[in-house]
């Protein structure tokens, strides 16, 4: 039976289907409400691959029998069938679908109608990420809402993202947006199963955030999990498998060529020991596999809406042993009790488990990506005893040591959820009780055996273990008014939100075993660490909203949040956050109300105060440590020692800002374009001012200084062509830019490189994430030696410190992303591009590849280094263990800028007609390729870098990052 | 219907009563950390936070292992070896204003002295669980270590800002404080010192693990000695006198028979040791002698730091110091090349030896801060400075005796000239690699000259190395990070 209907599908889809015309019949299609002709409506014959589109006067012809129906269908219309009984000259009338108009948009505490926002909010959907690997939510985000910048430290499987929505408003405190996933707020969106996911929406502005108040000044980001809905149960089986490999090789020295630097770097070898003649890209790099199963249910019926899941996702690397493995279970179910409650849940529980990879480091460190260029090829991976082999000057080991070399396994059990209840006072007073959870309870192994790795001899083996646990609980308490006096609707919320946060870790570390047979502690001999702690925070919040809409016209938002914070002292604990935002919808005006042309339109404006207290737990209290132990009379005396100045009047750092926006429609919501302008100031920033060393302490928490971002975000969404072959064309663009206004006068190096200083400046009137080093000028042919241009614009061999100067900026002018998905018939294609502008890059992994200072391995660009007098070259002379030739300066900032193919894919459903027969609902084949392409003239691995992961001051610097991997996807959505 | 309404707000008045968050729910106090309002209320927290400044000696990298490089490396005893810029710099004598490993060593001497200005200031205020002579010897110890950190800080800088009390605002025009002049520092050490040996006991009973691991009297002794050779204008009288004080000590300080034992690590405490920083292993344990021993010993095979130097080999050679020789450098075939020692692999290279177990970077080795040995040779400094070469000599000799050497020859001891030359030379075969040198060649005023002439040859090309050095060199560049931090500093010159 199977078999024959699997034949069925491969005769079908060879012969596509049959081909069966008499009659010809022809007709006009026009608005119901105006009578004018809609060109471009789409006429097609049910069941067949019959159809075609009317013409500028609404006129259309085609091949059609009696029996069969026709499909007339207009973006913003709803669509008509019409069944063939002998009529000539067809007169269709199309009805302006208010559906369309009426897009519900998910927002705080809440859902509003699109045309109703008077915030800006960016909202990514379900499709938007239906075919690409099932990964991470920040991956689904990067270049699909304008405004939104994701950086990806690493492309290891185990990477999280940092996610910045309108620049980076913090120096401190942190930059990453809230997410609340079904009313629950997390940090963590790494364990999220985006097969779950309905939609996203981004709240962006102070307007739209500020019912977030405390948590909102960095933008929010709503995620909605899928809730069940048609009345017929609906099963569905995803599935892919894939492949990632790594794009891109750097070209490095060869064992003669490695030799070759020696000599000239004065070391000398029994060279017929080393031999071989490895590429360490080929041994590390390798193509990851990655598989991903996910089968779910949903339905709804008598008052009872469910939805389940379960879930499977298994990536490998393209970096040898990392890996990411998640499962997921998830159930969402409510249930209308009586006509005036109704009682349900979000649950979902994961079970994550990663082996990550050392990157950002440098070999001496144990980095892989560093290792697998700086490792020389003479030699081979293991000795003959089964050791892994080291460089043959220095005793850094090969790359697989630190891949192979130690077992490490992180796992992190999560159960994120809430359980609601949703009393109806009278039909527009509700109150609504919430209380949710992110619990997560995570541990980490790590086994270094006695006996391959150099360290792991040195110390006879180390077992760690490690825990994290993590227990979050907010209960909220909403009170929602909803009513309509004529042509004033009105919209009143208020609450209460509590929020408390415990955070739970221990650690072990026991060494000295005496095999490798034991990965666990307990055979380690000697116990060299044991501890545990634990932390809390609090949150305390009372908000209130208001929406008021005239006549669909005039619209009016005001919010207001009151936040208590355990981090600061009781003085300045709470914080006041308003926001007030208006919208005119012009297209509602009597004089626009006839324009064909513009279908709607809506002016935006918002002011509001947003808040942030995500610093250290207990950050305003003056902290005694303890663990300042030491041994009197061989016993271990407990001592303590102070950590941190005691600052009471610590508070909020707040954040203002403006938002202005238009959103206008053409051509019956054809094309829809959306501009956002803002203004953020940041004052009172959070910050761990440096003090002066010598007062023992390295800084102090303080508000103090101002940052400013502004910016501009164009979105734009076009429906093409329709009918048979559809075209629709996503467009996003968002240019911010970040100055630092006020850190009174001071002046914060942060981001330290190779042992030569600091990359990273801190300074008034420039941007986070400028670079910082000195000006380079040249090779002497002489001497083969660096020189540098001081402050006074003449070359130097040794420039002061003084003469370092801002070199470059990792911000880019601007960040986009372009979606073109094309269907036709059975076939789909999107083309996803994306990119960024204008950004530099500190290439420090350059340093380590081209420094010539030590025995490590250089990259190939060192082949013209100068060697003797007279060499004109832009490469200096090998000089051992001396950095003057390799200081951070301008020879390393590169162009950062790219372009890249971020997702190309190519569906086909299998025919209706066809799947009717096997009982089935929709059958879909895709096959995606990730990156498949960039286009930039940075040199590194991949331009997409960020060796300093989530600081907000220290951007853009490349030191060995693992780089995006190039993905292909083969999968199939079957829906029952 | 009305039953059903009465239930509908029952319900949503269950609901509603959590509402009310309250206030109180946000007063939250840490639960692994204390407060500057809890932490300091009794004797045994205020013996907490001492501990804690003794701590520094652990955690610090200056006091773990730097303070070899910035005397022994930066001086003629030793190479930097290794693999590490920042440190081939100092080597090098060519030490630039961002040198990490400096501003480290500023930061960390400052951060014990800020330990110190706590425990003296909380001290008087503390009622609970203390008795009198409980908190005379806290504050006694913390002034010892105040004076100890800063005579370290004023011989790689010369004149810091001088703090000492505990930061009570963080308002620029509190924590940007200027240098005080070298003569001031020496002033606050001096005093410090002098209020130490009133407050602190000779022993804290018979246990040497507590005697050795705390200030003692003979500890802050000990350093006023050290103290008056090496700052301006030196007393020598006052050197004479408290290193006597030291060696009639009631402690019974007294030198070791055998010079080996007192890097064996076996007999740690012992009777020459006046203060010594303690390891006892495992979770206490110092990852300094993993840097500097042989893979014999350490257990890997990457190249090591602090090499003795050919100039120090040659001068055991040239007394025929066999035993310190041997208890001070263990040499052995590595494979790596050493650029001073042989260039190809399997050259027998020398090693630090000081420290001789390095137990998975966690060693039970101690440190000697401060040990009878020095403050004899400092006596016998005093005495020939003060035109008693004779008595000097005599000093000398019993330190060389120990080490089976004969007495110093009638040329060494003839005039106050002669007999310095010996006593330098003495100094540095008795101390070599235990972070000495550097502040002796200063104290001699013969740093540049000594390092001028050294005669090293890089064997990569056979060239001579030319220190190159500059009376300014004497003194480290204050940190560029610093003066970053606080424009009120000024740098030093030739910086």
């Amino acid at each position: 039976m199977k078999i024959k209907n699997y034949l069925w599908v491969l005769f079908l889809l060879v012969l596509g289907s049959t081909w069966a015309q008499d009659g010809e019949i022809s007709g006009t299609v026009f608005d119901a409400n105006t009578n004018l002709p809609l060109p471009g409506a789409n006429v097609l014959v049910k069941n067949s691959n019959r159809g075609t589109q009317t013409d500028f006067d609404g006129n259309f012809t085609l091949q059609a029998s009696t029996g069969e129906t026709l499909v007339i269908s207009f973006l913003g219309y709803v669509n008509k069938e019409i069944l063939l009984e002998g009529q000539e000259n067809l007169q269709i009338a199309l009805a302006e679908d208010e559906q369309a108009l009426g897009e519900v948009v998910v927002v705080g505490y809440g859902s509003q109608q699109k045309r109703d926002i008077t915030g800006s909010v960016s909202t990514v959907d379900e499709e938007a990420f239906d075919d690409r690997p099932n990964t991470q939510v920040g991956a689904l985000l990067q270049g699909k809402a304008a405004g939104v910048q994701v950086v990806s430290g690493s492309g290891k499987p185990s990477s999280g993202f940092n996610i910045r929505i309108r620049g980076t408003n913090s120096i401190n405190a942190s930059s990453e947006p809230l997410y609340v996933v079904d009313g629950v707020p997390t940090t963590d969106t790494r364990s999220l199963n985006p097969a779950d996911i309905e939609n996203i929406s981004i709240l962006k502005d102070a307007a739209s955030a500020a019912i977030y108040g405390a948590q909102g000044a960095n933008g929010v980001v709503l995620i909605t999990t899928k809730k069940g809905s048609s009345g017929k149960p609906r099963l569905s089986f995803d599935t892919y498998v894939g492949v990632s490999q790594v794009w891109n090789t750097l070209p490095v020295l060869n064992s003669e060529q490695y030799r070759d630097l020696m000599t000239e770097l004065g070391r000398n070898t029994d060279w017929s020991q080393y031999t071989e003649n490895t590429d360490w890209q080929n041994v590390i790099f390798k193509d990851g596999l990655s598989n991903n199963y996910q089968l779910s249910m949903s339905g709804k019926n008598e008052g009872t809406s469910y939805y389940l899941s379960g879930g499977y996702t298994k990536q490998e690397g393209a970096v040898r042993s990392s890996e990411m493995e998640r499962y997921n279970f998830k159930i969402n179910f409510s249930q209308e009790v009586t006509d005036w409650l109704e009682m349900g849940t979000n649950l979902a529980y994961t079970h994550y488990s990663d082996v990550d990879v050392t990157d950002n480091t440098s070999v001496n460190s144990g980095g892989v990506l560093l290792g697998v260029l700086s490792t020389p090829p003479n030699i081979g991976i293991y000795n003959a005893d089964g050791t892994f082999t080291s460089n043959p000057f220095q005793d850094w080991e090969n790359p697989v040591a630190s891949t192979d070399g130690a077992q490490r396994g992180y796992v992190n059990q999560r159960l994120l959820g809430n359980v609601y209840a949703e009393i109806k006072f009278f039909d527009d007073l509700t109150f609504k009780s919430n209380i949710g959870t992110d619990y997560s309870n995570a541990h980490y192994d790590y086994f270094l055996d006695p006996f391959r790795t150099s360290y792991g001899r040195a110390m006879n083996g180390i077992g760690r273990y490690n825990t994290n646990l993590t227990n979050y609980y907010i209960f909220d308490n909403t009170l929602n008014y909803t009513a309509k006096f004529g042509n004033h609707n009105i919209e009143a919320l208020v609450g209460s939100v509590y929020q408390k946060y415990k955070w739970e870790n221990s650690t072990l570390e026991r060494r000295n075993f005496a095999s490798d047979e034991i990965t666990t502690p307990n055979a380690g001999s000697e116990l060299i660490a044991g501890s545990a702690d634990k932390a809390e925070k609090a949150n305390a919040s009372f908000l209130a909203r208001l929406n008021y809409n005239f006549n669909d016209k005039y619209l009016l938002t005001a919010n207001f949040r009151a936040d208590g914070s355990s981090n600061f002292g009781p003085g300045e604990r709470w914080g006041y956050f308003p926001s007030f935002s208006a919208g005119w919808r012009i297209s509602n005006e009597s004089f626009m109300e006839e324009s064909n042309t513009i279908s709607d339109l809506k002016l935006r404006a918002g002011w509001g105060l947003v808040g942030n207290d995500q610093i250290g737990n207990y950050a305003y209290f003056g902290r005694v440590g303890s663990g300042g132990n030491y041994p009197i009379g061989g016993i271990v005396m407990p001592g303590t020692y102070p950590a941190s100045i005691e600052n009471e009047n610590l508070k909020w750092e707040e954040s203002e800002q403006v938002n202005v926006g238009l959103d206008i429609s053409f051509l019956h919501n054809r094309i829809s374009f959306t501009a956002d302008a803002y203004l953020k100031n940041t004052r009172d920033l959070l910050l761990n001012a440096p003090l002066p060393r010598s007062t023992g302490f390295d800084n102090a928490i303080q508000n103090i200084g101002q940052l400013r971002n502004k910016g501009l975000e164009f979105q734009l969404n076009s429906f093409n062509t329709q009918g048979a072959f559809e075209w629709q064309t996503n467009l996003n663009i968002s240019f911010n830019r970040n100055e630092v206004v006020d850190i009174v006068g001071q002046e914060i190096l942060t981001g330290s490189i190779a042992g030569r200083g600091e990359v990273s400046l801190v300074r008034e009137g420039q941007p986070l994430g400028s670079f910082y080093g000195y000006i380079w000028g040249g090779v002497d042919p002489e001497t083969g030696m660096a020189y540098y241009i001081n402050n006074e614009g003449e070359s130097t061999f040794e420039p002061s410190a003084d003469d370092r100067t801002i070199i470059g900026n990792a911000n880019p002018n601007f960040i986009y992303g372009i979606t073109n998905t094309f269907s036709y018939r059975d076939f789909g294609l999107s083309v996803f591009l994306q990119g960024s502008q204008g950004n530099d890059i500190f290439n420090a992994t350059r340093i380590e590849t081209e420094g010539m200072i030590d025995s490590k391995n250089q990259s190939a660009a060192v082949l013209d280094r100068w060697r003797a007098p007279g060499d004109v070259t832009d490469i200096p002379r090998a000089i051992a263990g001396n950095t003057d030739n390799s200081r951070l300066s301008t020879r390393f900032v590169e162009d950062g800028s790219y372009l890249r193919m971020k997702a190309l894919t190519l569906s086909y459903n299998l025919p209706e007609s066809l799947i009717n027969k096997m009982s089935m609902q929709n059958v879909k084949l895709y096959a995606t390729g990730e990156n498949l392409f960039t286009i930039t003239d940075y040199s590194g691995f991949d331009p997409e870098v960020n060796a300093f992961g989530g600081s907000n001051t220290t951007l853009g610097v490349d030191y060995g990052t693992y780089p995006q991997t190039r993905n292909l996807i083969l999968g199939l959505n079957l829906t029952f | 219907m009305k039953i059903i309404n009465f239930k509908k707000y029952l319900f949503g008045l269950v609901l509603a009563a959590s509402l009310t968050a309250c206030d109180d729910e946000l007063d939250l106090q840490p639960i692994s950390e204390e407060t500057v309002d809890n932490a300091y209320s009794t004797g045994t927290q205020l013996e907490a936070a001492l501990t804690g400044v003794y701590e520094s000696f652990q955690s610090n990298d200056y006091y773990v292992w730097d303070r070899v490089l910035f005397e022994d490396v930066r001086s003629d005893n030793a190479y930097a070896g290794g693999d590490n810029p920042e440190i081939f710099q100092m080597d090098e004598i060519d030490i630039s204003t961002t040198n990490s490993r400096v501003f480290n060593a500023w930061s960390a001497i400052y951060n014990a002295i800020s330990k110190a200005n706590l425990v003296i200031e909380r001290a008087p205020q503390i009622e609970q669980d203390i008795t009198e002579q409980q908190r005379e010897r806290f504050i006694g110890q913390a002034l010892f270590l105040r004076a100890f950190h800063y005579y370290n800080l004023v011989k790689l800088w010369g004149g810091v800002p001088l703090i000492t009390e505990t930061i009570k605002s963080t308002d620029p025009s509190e924590v940007r404080i200027p240098r005080n002049s070298k003569e001031e520092v020496y002033a606050q050490i001096i005093s410090d010192l002098e209020m130490a040996v009133e407050m602190l006991p000779d022993t804290y009973g018979d246990d040497a693990s507590i005697n050795k691991a705390r200030a003692t009297k003979g500890a802050a002794n000990a350093l006023l000695a050290k103290v008056y050779a090496q700052k301006p204008s030196p007393d020598y009288a006052a050197v004479l006198e408290y290193a006597n004080e030291v060696i009639n000590s009631p402690a019974n300080y007294e030198l070791l028979d055998n010079y080996d034992f007192l890097f064996d690590g076996n007999h740690y405490n012992n009777s020459e040791s006046i203060l010594e920083v303690q390891y006892l292993g495992g979770d206490e344990g110092t990852w300094g002698p993993q840097m500097h021993l042989p893979p014999s010993i350490s257990g890997d095979t990457w190249r090591k730091f602090v090499t003795p130097s050919l100039d120090l080999v040659a001068a055991f050679d040239s007394e025929n110091d066999e035993i310190r020789k041997d208890a001070t450098i263990l040499f052995e075939s590595v494979p790596w090349i050493d650029e001073y020692w042989g260039n190809s692999p399997n050259s027998s290279v020398p090693f630090a030896y000081k420290w001789r177990n390095a137990s998975g970077w966690a060693s039970a080795d101690d440190i000697y801060l401060l040990r009878l040995a020095d403050i004899m040779l400092m006596k016998a400094e005093a005495l020939n400075e003060l035109g008693r070469p004779g008595e000097a000599a005599g000093v000398v000799d019993v330190i060389r005796e120990r080490v089976d050497l004969p007495p110093l020859t009638d040329a060494e001891t003839a005039s106050t000239e002669s007999m310095r030359d010996a006593i330098l030379k003495e100094r540095r075969l008795e101390l070599a690699l235990e972070a000495e040198r550097w502040s002796d060649l200063v104290r001699y005023n013969v740093a540049v000259e000594t390092m001028n002439s050294v005669d090293d040859v890089d064997l990569r090309d056979n060239q001579p190395v030319d220190y190159n050095m500059t009376q300014d060199e004497v003194l480290l560049p204050i940190p560029q990070n610093e003066i970053n931090r606080n424009p009120q500093l000024t740098q030093n010159p030739g910086y």
